[in-house]
């Protein structure tokens, strides 16, 4: 609504170059997947014979219906376990809140499939929980397969859910509970028909991350799902598959994976935008009163949650520091694992460092003025702006990485091999985030701030960077050290993409769990744990600090 | 030290026509206040002669100078924000300097003008604090500061007051009152608070729906609205429709049902024998008396029942209600002793009754 200035080339260069940016690094490579797919090999002839063939496969059948199956099961857990979760931290008395959400946040950014590797190492056919469980006589509980799956998604993805609902439960007004109630209505009933369809937005949206999350990883699947065919993992072994690369297979599950992620955006989209309720609370609503068995539950539930999240972490870390000989486990503490890991070289962590840094900053450079333009500026190309800036969330690491090597591995512009494809691709994953952190800073700076600053004589693009820049600032380097956190942890782009000398921490962990390096496995988790960890306690203050002078 | 010349000026947001072909001139020095309901298009007027919204149509001058097309931060003309828009990572001084250091003056020269500027607004020994320690009113202090302290040729205030609490508001507008004058800079001033318009201002527009409605000074456009949407919105009024009855030499009659109310032939100079004519009588221009008590000369007195009395402090407030059931509402210092119910006589001076050609929607 408001417009600074009236005229101005700002926005325009701004979009012009994102719409470079994507038309290169994410539609045209999407566009040779797609094209793979539908066309024969002679690249002329437009044909539905690979769908066909795909789809005739059983084989590959199963991947999509395993992989909607499992993605839609770990939707509703996470949504079961995420929504009364949260309205036990917003309404009632649970202990230590602060810790607790801090804590609930940390699976989100965890590499997920260190987690996975953590339950097999726990629960797995050598795991410390199996072996004792078949001491006392229970045998045949397995972590392998769909149920596997479901449990690590679920675990890992419930903070989607919870963050986003925790949010809205505080945001209603306890006024229109108490409406209700003075109408005459039951506390339950309250819930049903007011509170509970008031968050509901905010859960579908938590929901459908999880959702796309889960179609999308390649590493759990990869960890668990042992025989059973995951999309993903379908993708990306036809794509490097031992008998010569297939781009036309690897493209056909490709495009099945977006229409999947499309269709569950666009369906999230269209029931959203018949629903939108302003709720203003003006405080946040009190805890409940309520009987204290009651209470103790509700303070046990949220924290058993979020332990049972990350004791694998703890776990893996813990088994990191045990030796190993070959894939048998001794109860030794040592520190032979890293010794093991160190011979391979740092050559691993120094590129996962410098891969990280160089994508988040890029990413923050390009996606800072995206979400400066989509909430500064009202106009089509602004609307436009935003949903192409949030399009490379529909698309799989797995896909986007095949459609980059298809299309720079030869031609104009050759980028298979080197770094700077990794550093790209992670630009086009993490930048609707980059966007959508930007925005949400700026919503937070009121207008008016930069249109005084232009009125006493500065001009606008000289108030960006002295003034809006440095409001942002905060903002800006958490959501950045963020990025960076993600990237350290991103297989599934990376996993198609790197090439020799290029290996980072990730692929280092997939390749040993591909071998049977069980101990040095162990020790890269550590090593990647610790590397989203550091940065996090960082940001924690950081952020704080900031709080302040963002008013 | 400068003129603004406002002429045939429009903008629409879509298909809502927010401004609608306003023209103003405003004289060097004045204090002129646009006043109207929400969504009249009062605000949107300002932010065009800020630069903050485009022009359809039309142009705005300062002085000769044609400034519609210069961009907003080469106008030189300082804004006061409703939400104070104080940057919350500079200082109190920091704020104040931050036009003087866009327009490259020496560090001695800023420290000074920053010093006489917040000594102006009486907020000396602050510039140090940061925001976040001032209360709302301070707030809007260094906001004013801020805005002199560069020299504008003239300043826009939106709505400066509307977050103040009542007893600081009014403290707050004398005080711009006096600044203003002393400073002798050109003001516009945007609120939706007649009160707070006539207390302040040399002249007021009046708008309605994108429009103006009546320009004047405050006594004038209080006692003299130019039509029914005016004497609705300054203050509380009685408006009344009726026909042009009969004139009387300097007295003209309108029949309201079987009623017949005395005004000024003047007033309703253009109308026919039997044409409708609208006419509003204030509420603090009807004396309230014992009834048959002899009203005084050259006045109008009509027999009423009092319905009810609401004692609002300063005034009492008197609803009544005529024979034929057309109900007044009267504003008394004092209601005389035994008057709370029963019959009255009402009374009041033709002369202060405003007529206007046509009924009153």
């Amino acid at each position: 609504m408001r417009l600074i200035p009236p005229r101005s080339g700002f926005p325009l260069a701004v979009a012009a170059v994102a719409f470079a940016f994507l038309g290169l690094f994410l539609v045209y490579p999407l566009y040779n997947v797609f094209q793979a797919s539908f066309f024969d090999p002679s690249g002329k002839v437009l044909t539905l014979a690979n769908y066909a063939k795909m789809l005739g496969t059983p084989f590959y059948r199963a991947g999509l219906v395993n992989s909607l199956i499992v993605g839609s099961l770990a939707t509703l857990l996470t949504i079961a376990i995420g929504v009364p979760m949260a309205f036990c931290v917003a309404r009632l008395p649970v202990p230590a809140k602060p810790a607790l959400l801090a804590l609930a946040a940390l699976p989100l950014v965890l590499p997920s499939f260190v987690g996975a590797y953590a339950w097999v190492l726990l629960l797995g056919r050598a795991g410390i929980a199996t072996q004792a469980l078949r001491e006392v006589g229970l045998d045949g509980i397995s972590i392998y397969g769909k149920q596997g799956l479901v449990l690590v998604y679920t675990l890992q993805t419930f903070p989607y859910v919870l963050l986003p609902t925790l949010a809205a439960f505080k945001a209603v007004d306890v006024s229109i509970e108490e409406a209700g109630q003075n109408l005459g209505a039951t506390r339950w009933r309250v819930f049903r028909t007011v509170t509970l369809p008031v968050v509901l937005p905010s859960v579908l949206s938590g929901g459908l991350l999880v959702f796309m999350e889960t179609l999308e990883n390649f590493g759990v699947p990869f960890v668990l799902a042992e025989d059973m065919p995951v999309l993903s993992v379908q993708a990306y072994k036809l794509f490097v598959g031992e008998m010569g690369a297939n781009p036309a297979s690897a493209g056909v599950l490709g495009v099945l994976l977006i229409l999947c992620t499309t269709s569950a955006l666009l369906l999230q989209r269209y029931y959203l935008s018949k629903r939108r309720f302003a709720t203003g609370a003006r405080a946040v609503p009190p805890e409940l009163a309520v009987a204290p068995w009651l209470r103790r539950l509700g303070a046990c539930f949220p924290w058993g949650v979020v332990l049972l999240a990350l004791v694998p972490f703890a776990a893996v870390v813990v088994i990191s520091f045990l030796e190993f000989r070959g894939p048998v486990m001794h109860l030794n503490p040592s520190l032979g694992n890293f010794a093991l890991l160190w011979q391979r070289g740092e050559r691993p962590l120094v590129n996962t460092i410098a891969l990280a840094t160089a994508a988040s900053g890029a990413a923050a450079l390009l996606g800072v003025p995206i979400g400066y333009v989509l909430t500064r500026y009202r106009s089509r190309l602004a609307d436009l702006l935003d949903v192409v800036a949030m399009a490379p969330f529909a698309v799989a690491g797995t896909v986007l990485g095949i459609g980059l090597v298809i299309s720079f591995n030869s031609g104009f512009l050759v980028l298979t091999g080197g770094w700077l494809i990794l550093v790209l691709a992670y630009m086009v994953r993490k930048l609707p985030f980059n966007v959508r952190a930007s925005a949400a800073i700026l919503h937070q700076i009121d207008p008016s701030l930069e249109e005084a600053s232009v009125n006493l004589g500065v001009s606008p693009a000289r108030t960006f960077f002295r003034l809006t820049v440095p409001l942002m600032a905060g903002g800006v380097i958490g959501g950045t050290i963020l990025t960076w956190v993600t990237i350290t942890s991103e297989l599934s782009a990376t996993v198609v993409l790197y090439s020799g000398q290029w290996s980072t921490m990730t692929v280092e962990m997939f390749r040993a769990l591909e071998g049977t390096g069980a101990g040095m496995a162990a020790a890269t988790a550590t090593v990647l744990i610790l590397a989203t960890i550091l940065p996090l306690a960082l940001i924690y203050r950081v952020l704080k600090r900031h709080e302040v002078a963002l008013l | 030290m400068t003129a603004i010349r406002i002429a045939g000026v429009a903008r629409s947001f879509g298909a809502v026509a927010a401004v609608r072909g306003v023209s103003l001139d405003i004289a060097d020095g004045e204090f002129f206040t646009l006043l109207g309901p929400s969504g009249c298009g009062k605000t949107t007027l300002l932010r065009m002669v800020a630069g903050f919204c485009e022009l359809d149509a039309g142009a705005i001058h300062f002085g000769d100078k044609r400034i519609d097309t210069v961009p907003p931060h080469r106008r030189n003309a300082g804004m006061v924000f409703q939400n104070y828009a104080i940057f919350p990572n500079l200082t109190v001084g920091g704020n104040v300097a931050y036009g003087l250091k866009a327009r490259g003056l020496a560090a001695g020269a800023i420290g000074q003008r920053v010093t006489k500027a917040l000594k102006l607004v009486h907020l000396d020994g602050y510039e140090e604090r940061m925001p976040h320690q001032l209360s709302g009113g301070q707030l809007q202090r260094v906001a004013l500061a801020r805005c002199l302290v560069i020299e504008p040729e003239v300043i826009l205030l939106d709505e400066p007051l509307s977050n103040l609490d009542a007893k600081l508001r009014v403290e707050m507008r004398g005080e711009i009152r006096q600044l203003q004058k002393r400073l002798g800079i050109s003001a516009i001033y945007v609120t939706h608070d007649q009160e707070e318009a006539m207390a302040i201002s040399d002249r007021i527009a009046v708008m309605n729906a994108g429009r103006v409605e009546q320009i004047g000074a405050p006594a004038e456009i209080y006692r003299h609205p130019a039509t029914p949407f005016v004497a609705r919105f300054m203050g509380v009024t009685n408006l009344l429709s009726g026909t042009l009855a009969r004139r009387e030499g300097a007295r003209a009659v309108v029949r309201v049902g079987a009623l017949e109310f005395p005004i000024e032939a003047a007033a309703v100079a253009g109308a026919a024998e039997g044409a409708e004519v609208g006419f509003s009588l204030r509420p603090e221009s009807l004396s309230v008396a014992p009834p048959g008590a002899k009203p005084p000369a050259g006045w109008a007195a009509l027999a009423a029942r009092i319905e009810r009395v609401e004692f609002l402090g300063a005034l009492t407030r008197v609803e009544l209600r005529l024979d034929g059931g057309l109900g007044l509402s009267a504003a008394v210092v004092d209601l005389p002793r035994g008057l709370a119910q029963g019959g009255v006589s009402l009374a009041y001076d033709p002369a202060r009754v405003t007529a206007f050609l046509g009924p009153c929607a």
